[in-house]
This record gives C-alpha cells, sequence and structure tokens, in this order.
C-alpha cells in the first residue's frame, strides 16, 4: 500500500457533508464545469495530472448484496482525487498559495474544514481526511507529466521535421532543423530518480 | 507593521554587514555548566541590529548553535524536542533530501563537519585584519577563561581582491550578492524586485515570518518554533555550507565551450548564471553587459521572466531563475513567495586574476550561509527542487548549471530564436563546478533567548 509510484503521488480524501449542503455544491460545480476561465488556475498548475471531486449521495453507496447491513447514513460525502507529481507538502502548500479561494467554495460545505489558508490547519485536515492508495500503477515512473507531455511535443516535431525533409538541400534542412530545434528546446529535459519526500 | 524590536535581533540577521574580513569560528561546548558561563561572558560582545549612529563599529560579533549545541547549554527537553525536525537532525542526515551525495557526500566533507563536532557557529566580521584578530583574541580568552569553549575548527573568508580593490566578486568572476529578500519591518531601504511580486507588477515586502520566529509569515501564521515562544521570538534558522569552486574546470569549460557558441564565453558565462559576470541581469540586457544598469539600484534586481517563458533571454535553467525564479511558474509568483532565502557570506581563499595558472585542488570558495524561517519550505525545498532537480521549470531531472551536484556529464541549454546570433545552444558534459566540503544547521536565537539559555531559565511550561 502505498501514496506513492515513481514521481507520481496519488490522493484521495473523502469528506463528510451535511446533505441540504450537497445541493450548493453542485450547483457550484455546474458552474465551474460549464465556465471554463474558472478552472484556469488549476489547469495550470502543471505538476498536477488531474483533479476530481466528486459527491457520493448517502443513498448511492453500493450494497453489494442483501447479506450486507444496509445502512443509514446521515451525511453526503465528497470525493477527491488527484494525482501530481512531486511531495505533499509541495502539492497542499500550492494548492493553498494559489487556488486557496476555489477551495474554500468546494469544501466550504464539508463538516470540520477550516478554509484553505493558513496551511497548517488545511494541511492537518487533508491529512485526517485522507485514506490510503491499496494499489497504483505508473507506465513511467522516472517521468512527470510535464515529461511525458514534452516528449509527444518533440515526437510529433521530429515526424513532421523527418516528413518534410525528404528532398531538401543541406541548406533547407539546416533551416528545418533550426526551426524544430527552436519550437522544442523547451521540452528537452532529462528523466530520472524523484527527490526524496519530506 | 511597526517598526522591529532591532536590539533584540542579532545584526548578522538583519544586514548583510558588508566587512571586508570574517572568520568564521566553530566551537564546541562544555558539557556542563561552563557553556552557560561562557555565553553569559560573551553576551555584551554580541552585535545586535541595533542603528550604528556612530557609524560602523570594526568588528561584529554573533553566535548560533546546532541542536547538539542546544543540548550541551542544557535546554529543558520540552525545548529541545520542539524545534523543527530538520534541525533536529541536522544537515548530515539530510544529506539524502539534499542530493548532498556522491562527490558532496558527507563522507567526504572536512572531519569536523563529519563527526559532528561543531556545537556553535561564532561569526566575526571585521574592517581590518588587525581588528579581526583582536576580536578573536578576546573570544578566545573568554573561552579559555570560562573552560566553556573550545575553537574545533575555523573558516577565514574575505571579500575578493581583484586588480588591488575589494569586490563583491566570487571566484568564478561574478559580482555577488544582489537580490536578497526585503520584509516587513526591516529598516533597510527597499529595491524594486526584491521582496514579492504585487498582482500591479510592482514589488512589496515578504512577511517578516518568512525570516524571523514570532511574526507572521507570508500564510498568515507563526513559523513552526520552538517552546516557549521567548526561545524562539526574534530567532531564525542559518545554514552553513562550504562551497569548494573547481575554478580551473570552469574556466577550461567556458574556453571550450565559448569557442563554439555564437555568442562567445563572456556570453556563455552570463548564460549559465544568468547575470554577466558585472552582475547585469541577462533577462534585461541579454546581448552585452550594461554597466548603468547594474549601479542602478531600481533596476538591478528589478525584473520578471513571465514575458520570457521561451527563455530566449534568460534561459529557463540559468542559476539565477532556478533559485528566485520569480513569476516563472505563473500565478504572479505566488509559488514562490514562500521559498525565499536570505543569503550572507563570503568567499574564501586567494583570488585567481584571469589567466592564472590556477588548480581545482587549491582551497578556494564560498562560506556561503542561509537564513530563513522555515528550513524544510524555503532552503531545503530550493536546494532540492529547484538547484537538484528541474520539473517545476519544466527540465526534468536537470540540475543546477553552476551549483548542481554530479559528475562529469550534466547538460543545460541555452534556448534561442531562429536569428543566427542568438541560436540554442546545448552545454553538453558539463563537470561538476562546485562541492560540499560541510556544514550544518544553526539557530540564531534573539538577545532576550541568548540571555536566558546563559543563565539556564528557559522554561518551557
Amino acid at each position: 500500500m502505498t501514496n506513492i509510484t515513481g514521481k507520481t503521488y496519488a490522493m484521495n480524501a473523502i469528506t463528510p457533508m451535511k446533505p441540504w449542503k450537497t445541493w450548493i455544491l453542485r450547483g457550484f460545480f455546474f458552474l465551474l464545469g460549464h465556465i471554463k476561465p474558472l478552472q484556469a488556475d488549476l489547469v495550470n498548475l502543471s505538476f498536477i495530472h488531474f483533479a476530481r471531486w466528486v459527491v457520493i449521495r448517502r443513498d448511492s453507496f453500493p450494497r453489494l448484496s442483501a447479506a450486507q447491513p444496509a445502512e443509514d447514513l446521515q451525511y453526503d460525502y465528497l470525493l477527491f482525487f488527484s494525482n501530481f507529481n512531486g511531495t505533499w507538502n509541495q502539492y497542499i502548500d500550492a494548492f493553498s498559495a494559489v487556488l486557496g479561494k476555489g477551495l474554500n467554495l468546494v469544501w466550504f460545505w464539508s463538516e470540520k474544514y477550516p478554509g484553505a489558508v493558513p496551511v497548517t490547519p488545511f494541511k492537518q485536515y487533508i491529512a485526517r481526511v485522507q485514506f490510503e492508495t491499496d494499489f497504483y500503477y505508473t507506465a513511467y515512473p522516472h517521468a512527470t507529466t510535464n515529461d511525458v507531455k514534452a516528449a509527444h511535443r518533440v515526437q510529433q516535431a521530429l515526424d513532421t521535421l523527418a516528413d518534410g525533409s525528404g528532398n531538401t538541400s543541406p541548406a533547407e534542412f539546416e533551416q528545418a532543423y533550426v526551426r524544430f530545434l527552436v519550437s522544442v528546446q523547451r521540452d528537452l529535459g532529462s528523466t530520472g530518480l524523484a527527490p526524496i519526500g519530506v | 507593521m511597526s517598526k522591529l524590536n532591532e536590539t533584540d535581533i542579532q545584526g548578522f540577521v538583519l544586514r548583510g554587514y558588508n566587512f571586508p574580513l570574517a572568520r568564521y569560528m566553530f566551537l564546541h561546548l562544555a558539557d556542563d555548566d561552563r557553556a552557560g558561563q561562557f555565553l553569559d561572558r560573551l553576551l555584551p560582545s554580541i552585535t545586535t541590529g541595533e542603528h550604528w549612529d556612530d557609524g560602523k563599529p570594526d568588528s561584529t560579533v554573533n553566535i548560533a548553535f546546532t541542536h547538539k549545541g542546544l543540548r550541551r547549554l542544557r535546554l529543558p527537553a520540552a525545548s529541545l524536542l520542539s524545534f523543527p525536525v530538520e534541525f533536529l537532525e541536522g544537515m548530515q542526515a539530510r544529506s539524502a533530501v539534499l542530493g548532498d551525495t556522491g562527490r558532496n557526500a558527507p563522507e567526504r566533507w572536512e572531519s569536523i563537519w563529519r563527526e559532528e563536532r561543531v556545537n556553535a557557529w561564532l561569526g566575526v566580521n571585521a574592517m581590518s585584519e588587525q581588528a579581526l584578530e583582536s576580536c578573536c583574541a578576546d573570544m578566545l580568552r573568554i573561552m579559555e577563561e570560562t573552560g566553556g569553549a573550545s575553537v574545533v575548527g575555523w573558516q577565514d573568508a574575505a571579500a575578493l581582491k581583484v586588480d588591488g580593490q575589494l569586490t563583491t566578486k566570487e571566484h568564478f568572476g561574478f559580482t555577488d550578492g544582489f537580490g536578497n529578500p526585503d520584509y516587513l519591518g526591516f529598516e533597510r531601504s527597499t529595491q524594486p524586485g526584491q521582496g514579492k511580486l504585487m498582482p500591479d507588477g510592482s514589488w512589496a515586502p515578504l512577511a517578516t515570518g518568512e525570516l524571523l520566529l514570532g511574526y507572521a509569515d507570508e500564510g498568515g501564521e507563526l513559523p513552526v518554533a520552538p517552546i516557549p515562544h521567548l526561545l524562539a521570538n526574534n530567532g531564525t534558522f542559518m545554514v552553513y555550507r562550504k562551497l569548494h569552486q573547481n575554478v580551473a574546470a570552469f574556466r577550461r569549460y567556458l574556453e571550450e565551450k565559448g569557442r563554439q557558441y555564437v555568442g562567445g564565453k563572456e556570453k556563455l558565462a552570463a548564460k549559465l548564471v544568468g547575470r554577466w559576470r558585472d552582475g547585469t541581469p541577462v533577462e534585461l540586457s541579454p546581448d552585452s553587459p550594461d554597466p548603468a544598469i547594474v549601479m542602478d539600484k531600481k533596476r538591478n534586481v528589478n525584473f520578471t521572466f513571465g514575458n520570457d517563458n521561451a527563455g530566449t533571454r534568460c534561459p529557463i535553467g540559468a542559476h539565477v531563475r532556478r533559485t528566485n525564479p520569480r513569476d516563472a511558474f505563473g500565478f504572479e509568483g505566488r509559488l514562490t513567495n514562500r521559498r525565499r532565502i536570505t543569503r550572507r557570506g563570503l568567499p574564501y581563499g586567494p583570488y585567481a586574476p584571469e589567466g592564472a595558472e590556477v588548480r581545482d585542488d587549491e582551497e578556494r570558495g564560498v562560506a556561503f550561509m542561509v537564513l530563513n524561517a522555515n528550513l524544510a519550505r524555503q532552503f531545503e525545498f530550493v536546494q532540492q527542487q529547484w538547484i537538484e532537480y528541474g520539473n517545476d521549470s519544466h527540465l526534468g531531472n536537470e540540475k543546477d548549471p553552476l551549483l548542481g551536484n554530479r559528475d562529469e556529464g550534466g547538460s543545460f541549454l541555452i534556448q534561442g530564436t531562429e536569428d543566427p546570433k542568438n541560436p540554442p545552444f546545448l552545454c553538453g558534459a558539463l563537470p561538476g563546478f562546485v562541492e560540499l566540503r560541510g556544514g550544518d544547521y544553526f539557530f540564531i536565537p534573539g538577545m532576550t533567548a541568548l540571555k536566558m539559555m546563559s543563565t539556564g531559565t528557559v522554561d518551557p511550561r
């Protein structure tokens, strides 16, 4: 059981909400889903692969068979699931520093949520509601999402260069090569081991 | 924010003294009451942050302790255990976190650091040789008379003399010491570019708690600090790192690659560091040094990287861009405001003039110190994520071209344009230019805390 594989961290958190508040959150999610600029800050944190919030209504938890005792839950639940590169502290620090207001709108409806700023109570809260990852797989343990996306761009640019250089003169090729190099020069980092989390 | 209580803060924390000479003495403390007696006798000599109305003194004295040192001063266990874990462990135990492995590994450190015999750092800065020697003699006398401390090693450091002139250069030839952050409540006049970037593009001082314990930090809370608060207030944490510089390797590399790079040797050096050797920021003047910028306090640290995302002016991996990325990661710099460090220190070893014969095994480098409120969030983060790693800059596992810990083989890309005068250029086979020779984490207490420590009256409650 581990939350870390290679350079990737998986975070799962689940928080209880009073059912009447769930509707407010759903309204906010509706707006967030339909107004793209509201998502910009989350998308621009490049070390985050994705982050997803899902409301689980108290009557929609699975009951696998009649033998499983029926539950009478008093709360709806908000599931947060995110994969990111870097350390737990780095992630929550960045969330708190950059996304505080947005996070507050999402989590404000959850019980005992302290707010994203200051960061210490926020970290204590996340640590308390986080549950551990049972199985975790990553195809590229030595790469971050930045690296993988960069590799795709380099591959595509290289293919384009190769396709276009069949009948070029050396001078034309040189020009095309420089253009290629400039187009991928931010994508040439290396892969390797992850730093140790603190 | 009202003015800080400068008389309670050690002077070394509030200001870089800009004295030409320093001796950092490393002390081993007696394991009994004599350690406190030594500190008590030393107290009147310690330089505080109080304003120098009568001009600069001839010399200054400051003191800081490792966790082992605090134990020898008989701090109560409840206080000792309340320090942040990274300070409790010390720098050697953090070597894996910091990337201090391989050629920078503790096994290769000087013995006083490897054996962790240093309990205290006693820093003397001085205007002249005479003032330095006389001040150090006073210190030694206090140590001898009380029997509370002995010197297990020391590091002499001095501003480099180039052509007979005192300079702020370091051994690779770069003018150093730009861009320490401004903090709220500090008397020092604010320079644009030195604090945090505001949404309107102006700069404001950082919260005091990013440097000093006992004040609100940028996150709006008090920094993690030992108990009681009287022990913590007006104190800070210091990192001491003895950084050896391979000047011969650096010059050889510049010569060799400078012949291949269209911009030549000096531009190559500037691209590696992010400043020309005279200090001109490459971001402001990518094609040539400009002394007018260096002299202008409104300009010499006043720049951002937000309009240079491609790195065609200042390369994305350049040393100054890595270690102080400003707005390079977007969000108006908010991802960097809590990773700022204050730097202190001086070079050691004689300056080797350009063209003179120079060897890498000669004793030459910088006695480098970092001050910050939170070692893990500030110094260790910068060292681990921005110097020894590159994902925040989309550079994967690439390291800082100057400080990166490597055996020969690292690479660094100078981003360019399609203009043949400014092409992309790959600096391959980078040797290790800088090596770590030792150091540790220290606590620099405020004056009240020192008094309590010297009299054994720290009360954790």
